[in-house]
């Protein structure tokens, strides 16, 4: 028996404290006047007597609870002879890494020969099973003692663009281990890629029953790849379009590569960069000539090296006119207009073409012809118009409603059923201005680093916030821009004006992006990314239309969902690199899928960390078919907890027999 | 409201015992006026044909006005009784657990007693006594005889122990008419010795009644730890006592010595009252007084 933590014996000193407890509570009388104690006479030692005797026992049950506590922290435990292991039945796990990384100069197909190799030298009738991993795992096979068959699955193994998790394959060997209850050697067939490890080493871990014997193939290469490609997933203007192109080299010297643009399969733009040592460089494309509707985008490099998935990068661009909104302004009211176009222009691509209007103008104007319609400071508008526009939002439609000086005057915000609660006006006394004290940046209308502090607002009309959602807030803590959702439609009320007036808003750099994404949010413009990573995955069906059949085509025009599938499924995984197409009744979609990037750096994992993995199991340290011995560390604390628990609840029982006696006299 | 003012506690907060007296007994009559046997009342009770040799004094002279014939009126209780009040002031009087202690209950019961004594022109007495007599109030009905008596009360203090034998033997002096003895002390003696002291003076034709007056730490002691008790009439004398012994041995001892006392006076023809020093003073005379003027 030993302690882990032998210092904490010193708490045995706390066994004092009941003893001077006790010695400080014991028979303490306290002279007391009394009428006549003609009949207080006997009994009376006998009765103190009984009394002491109690209070020993519950000495000792003190005395033991803070000696047992002290025990318990100084952690004993005892070492006992290990269960031995008879790893003679042992199932060896043959794991063959097919990330991308393995389709470097023919790893895979060594991983694969080695594999067989090592199935082929099994003895008679040891079991083993064929798995492949990537992202995921993969059984290949059964697990069984037929060498033939197991070398069938080696052989039909197929190269994938996931990337390596170790962590998955440590997992599924713990599940494997599990669910046989035998031992498992886990034979590891990979180019051991250093991006694969997890990022806490404890998900790595083995159980005692799980051996593993890495098998490293390959060695360190060089290696070029786009490593990152931003585009715009929509283009309005094929002139205003930017492509920014990042190329990485891994364990390369400085050399210079071609960087070509190609759309549709046509490329249309090269350039040539300097990529530095081991380093990263970047190439700007500053126009894309797309025909309308979806468009296929490609980057490509003349890498030169073993590895040509990482080569190019695939994205998709979606060609479409302007949308037209509506912008109301009371009649000689310009300079809300000037500022709010200005500043979706200024956005870059004008997603949206801004027909003004005043409200007498717009009575006939039908609202379901726009994808969203601007109430500058309008004031009250003609019934007819706000029960047209009322009918707009319910169906879908969306309403941008800035209020200013027009607003005081009426009780509800225009459209939507929130209260008008006043106007706010800077004085001369007390502050001149208010500011944004809160923004919710988790709001797609707002740009995540937004800083709106240092906006001053000169006048604000205050408006409950009912059931909307507060976007922002003045510094008085009353809302200055809500969301409600009415109906399927949306309304944004932005509690001052456009007009450089009521506020400085247009001046400061956050009005540009605050403008264009509160815009493409009522427009209900998707701004997703133009390609994403293989393993991700893509929603098949809308809130609006959940039963309708999908149709999804893989990079290969081959069909990826079944009929049922197509009708049930609700999403979709994207296994392979390519260009998916998604055929939805609102219509077609085109997917960009590219190989996840981590698989670009070949530097391999340090036998260091290869060896402590290993030692995450106890079971490594001797030959296969021998019997393990070993010692174990048995800790005692959690025995010791449960004595002093049983301990405490006799204390307590016996203490409350003492206080019996108080309840009455207090 | 009046309850609230009978509360021995509120008492003690009343400087002079006049105005406790008056307090009390105010209150406490005004709470029986309806009633129609009331104890030392002067109430009307009848009319007597006037016969040669009656008080003159007492004929009706409103109804000899109209009817031309002398009817004397009768009075319940008119013939004036002699009260005479006992008060123990030995050194076990003083003890009290609570604001009140013993003596000063006994002072506001004894008070009380005179004061309605007086309303009823009855002449009352007072004997103070611990192991000796200490004050003497004779009886009377003079004018200032109350406050004579409430002086007396006042000034009692507690004293030394105990000893019902040597004052008995004095009070047989004192003793010139029948009438009401009232004894006010906690009777810390044995039950057969008190009743062989006090009983001589029921064959003088006396009424004697015992009032018990006991602390309720007294009846049901509560301690939370050992405690040393003194005797406050022997200060030499101590003895440590556990909560277990107060709570189950001397509580029965004390119920039987109750008791005993009880059933030793009744037999004796004395009437025994237990006065609890928690309980409202009014409490205790009424039920006195009700059950009294149930026995005549």
């Amino acid at each position: 028996m030993g302690f882990l933590a032998p210092w904490f014996l010193g708490g045995l000193v706390a066994v004092g404290l009941p003893v001077w407890l006790h010695l400080l509570k014991k028979h303490r009388s306290t002279p007391q006047p009394f009428s006549s104690l003609m009949f207080f006479e006997q009994h009376l030692q006998s009765s103190i007597k009984h009394k002491r005797l109690r209070y020993l026992l519950l000495f000792a049950l003190r005395t033991a609870i803070v000696a047992l506590l002290a025990l318990a922290f100084a952690a004993p435990f005892i070492r006992r002879t290990g269960v031995p292991i008879n790893r003679s039945g042992a199932v060896a796990l043959v794991a063959i890494d097919n990330s991308l990384s393995m389709r470097d100069d023919g790893r895979l197909d060594e991983a694969k020969r080695e594999a067989k190799a090592f199935v082929g030298g099994l003895s008679l009738g040891q079991k083993a099973e064929v798995m492949a991993f990537g992202t995921r795992m993969q059984a290949m096979s059964e697990v069984t003692d037929d060498h033939a068959a197991l070398s069938a699955a080696i052989d039909a193994i197929e190269p994938s663009d996931a990337g390596t998790s170790f962590a998955e394959l440590a997992r599924a060997a713990r599940s494997v281990a599990r669910s046989l209850n035998l031992p498992i050697n886990v034979e590891l067939f990979s180019d051991m890629q250093q991006t694969g490890m997890p990022g806490n080493f404890n998900d790595l871990r083995l159980n005692e029953s799980i051996r593993l014997s890495p098998h490293r193939v390959g060695s360190k290469q060089p290696n070029f790849a786009v490593e990152n490609v931003i585009a715009p997933r929509r283009v309005y203007d094929n002139k205003k379009s930017r492509v920014l192109v990042t190329v990485a080299g891994y364990g390369t010297g400085k050399a210079e590569r071609t960087v070509s643009l190609a759309l549709n399969g046509r490329v249309t733009e090269t350039k040539t960069v300097a990529v530095p040592e081991n380093g990263r460089a970047t190439v700007e494309f500053l126009s894309m000539d797309v025909p309308h509707g979806q468009n296929k985008g490609e980057i490509r490099i003349d890498s030169a090296d073993n590895l040509p998935n990482d080569d190019h990068f695939y994205f998709s661009v979606e060609r479409a006119d302007p949308r037209r909104a509506l912008f109301l302004h009371e009649a000689g009211s310009t300079r809300d207009l000037l500022y709010f176009n200005a500043a979706l222009e200024a956005a870059g691509q004008s997603a949206f073409q801004i027909d003004a209007a005043v409200p007498e103008q717009a009575a006939n104007v039908a609202p379901s012809h726009y994808a969203f319609v601007v109430l500058s400071d309008v004031g009250a508008l003609p019934a007819g118009l706000e029960r047209e526009l009322k009918n707009y939002v319910s169906a879908g439609g969306s309403v941008f409603v800035a209020l200013g000086h027009n607003s005081a005057g009426v009780s509800q915000v225009p459209v939507s059923a929130g209260r008008i609660e006043g106007a706010h006006y800077a004085g001369r006394e007390g502050a001149r201005f208010q500011t944004a004290d809160w923004v919710d940046i988790s709001h797609p209308a707002i740009l995540a680093d937004a800083h709106w502090d240092d906006v001053k607002f000169y006048q604000t009309i205050g408006i409950a916030a009912g059931g909307a959602r507060v976007v922002a807030k003045l510094s008085d803590g009353s809302p200055l821009l809500l969301d409600q959702q009415v109906g399927d439609g949306r309304i944004l009320v932005f509690a001052s004006t456009f007009d450089n007036v009521a506020n400085d808003f247009p001046l400061h750099p956050t009005f540009v992006p605050f403008i264009e994404r509160a815009s493409r949010y009522l427009g209900r413009l998707d701004s997703g990314p133009p390609s994403v990573s293989v393993g991700a995955y893509a929603e098949l069906r809308d809130a609006l239309q959940p039963g309708a059949a999908v149709e999804v085509l893989d990079p290969h025009g081959a069909r990826a969902l079944s009929l049922e599938q197509g009708a049930k499924a609700q999403n979709i995984q994207f296994t392979e690199a390519g260009f998916y197409e998604i055929h939805r009744p609102s219509g077609p979609e085109t997917v960009a899928v590219n190989a996840d990037r981590r698989e670009s750096d070949l530097t391999p994992t340090s036998d260091e960390t290869v060896a402590l993995w290993r030692n995450t199991s106890q079971g490594s340290a001797t030959a296969a078919g021998t019997t393990e011995t070993g010692e174990r560390t048995v800790p005692l604390w959690w025995y010791i907890m449960v004595a002093v628990l049983i301990l405490a609840v006799a204390e307590s029982l016996l203490g409350n027999k003492h206080l019996s006696v108080d309840k009455e006299a207090a | 409201m009046l309850q609230r003012f009978l509360d021995p506690d509120t008492l003690a907060s009343i400087t002079g015992l006049d105005l406790v007296a008056k307090t009390v007994v105010d209150g406490f009559v005004a709470g029986l006026h309806r009633s129609p046997d009331f104890g030392f009342s002067q109430e009307f009770a009848e009319y007597r044909a006037y016969t040669p040799g009656d008080d003159l004094r007492h004929v009706d002279w409103n109804v000899f006005a109209r009817t031309d014939r002398c009817y004397l009126k009768r009075y319940r209780g008119e013939t004036n009784t002699q009260l005479l009040i006992l008060l123990d002031t030995s050194a076990s009087m003083g003890y009290g657990s609570q604001e009140v202690h013993k003596l000063d209950y006994s002072r506001f019961v004894a008070a009380s007693l005179c004061y309605l004594a007086n309303l009823q022109r009855d002449a009352a007495g007072l004997i103070v006594f611990d192991e000796d007599v200490v004050n003497y109030v004779a009886p009377s009905t003079r004018q200032g005889q109350l406050f004579r008596l409430l002086h007396a009360i006042e000034k009692a203090e507690p004293g030394t122990r105990t000893d019902f034998s040597k004052p008995f033997a004095h009070f047989q002096n004192y003793l010139h008419r029948r009438g009401l003895v009232i004894v006010l002390s906690d009777f810390y003696a044995p039950p057969e010795e008190i009743i062989n002291t006090v009983e001589p003076l029921r064959h003088r034709g006396n009424e004697v009644v015992l009032f018990h007056v006991l602390d309720p730490q007294e009846i049901e002691p509560k301690f939370r730890d050992p405690v040393l008790l003194v005797d406050m009439e022997d200060a030499t004398r101590s003895l440590e006592v556990s909560p277990e012994y107060a709570r189950h041995e001397y509580r029965s001892k004390i119920a039987s010595h109750i008791q005993n006392l009880n059933d030793a006076a009744r037999s004796a023809g004395l009437d025994y009252f237990l006065m609890n020093t928690s309980r409202p003073l009014d409490e205790g005379l009424r039920e006195y007084l009700s059950i009294r003027q149930g026995r005549m």
